[in-house]
């Protein structure tokens, strides 16, 4: 599991590749918080080469959205595998938390 | 095609790298599609982090897990010396319908477990939790 970030336009972006799953969760979100931590913007996680998510993952993205949500910063999930998108679908996350279906669309809809 | 195989679980999550290589060992030979890859993959591991995490199994007692492959049905055995635990009638649906804020931090997993299976049996036999699981998506 890899975590990287940039920055395009007003959102900072933050690519996620390989598997999350019950043994890397964690870390997976104290990569994610200490990379959202130094900024107070808009936040896109980019999933596109995300091959797996687990309830262990799930939870993680959940406590980032709240964590977003208590500062006020605007968060979306773009490019979601189909496996990936129905496990999203099947808990209700397509619910609470915004689902692009590009980084671009995620980008231009953080812009307006 | 009938096939099966069988997988020994450490009991720590560290091991699920070992279980998920031999799932998509098995799935090749099986000729399983990749959504039900990921959802074996996903079985797997919400059940035994389950039984690692809540039924106190550890050290030297690994998770028996065995896949098979027959017509269109695959079915799904696991075995573990943990509590006695029946995720069939132990564990409540969660509330999806709750806003972000109200949301509890857990109880997915078991939920997301019972959408990709047709068939849950659960028995509790010479000390043991035993669970089948059969999904039935092969066409």
């Amino acid at each position: 599991m890899d975590v990287t970030s940039q920055r395009t336009g007003g959102a900072l972006i933050v690519s996620v590749e390989g598997r999350v799953d019950g043994a890397n969760a964690r870390k997976f979100q104290k990569a994610v918080e200490s990379v959202i931590d130094d900024d107070d913007g808009a936040v896109i996680l980019d999933m596109e080469n995300l091959s797996y998510i687990s309830s262990a993952g799930l939870r993680s993205i959940l406590l980032i959205a709240k964590g977003l949500q208590k500062r006020n910063s605007q968060f979306a999930v773009c490019s979601l595998q189909d496996a990936i998108g129905e496990v999203f679908r099947i808990v209700g996350f397509d619910k609470i938390v915004t689902i692009h279906s590009s980084q671009g669309e995620a980008v231009s809809a953080m812009g307006s | 095609m009938n096939v099966s195989t069988s997988i020994t679980m450490q009991p720590d999550a560290e091991d699920l790298e070992n279980v998920f290589a031999a799932v998509e060992e098995f799935a090749e030979r099986a000729e399983w599609p990749m959504n039900l890859v990921f959802q074996v993959k996903l079985i797997l591991e919400e059940m035994s982090l389950n039984v690692i995490n809540y039924g106190g199994v550890e050290g030297d007692d690994p998770i028996d897990i065995k896949l098979k492959t027959e017509g269109d049905t695959v079915t799904i055995e696991i075995k573990d010396v943990g509590q006695p635990f029946d995720p069939i009638k132990d564990a409540p649906d969660p509330d999806l319908g709750l806003p972000l804020e109200q949301r509890p931090i857990g109880g997915l997993g078991l939920y997301l477990v019972r959408t990709m299976v047709d068939e849950m049996h659960y028995k509790w036999h010479d000390g043991r939790n035993h669970l089948t699981l059969i999904t039935r998506r092969l066409a």
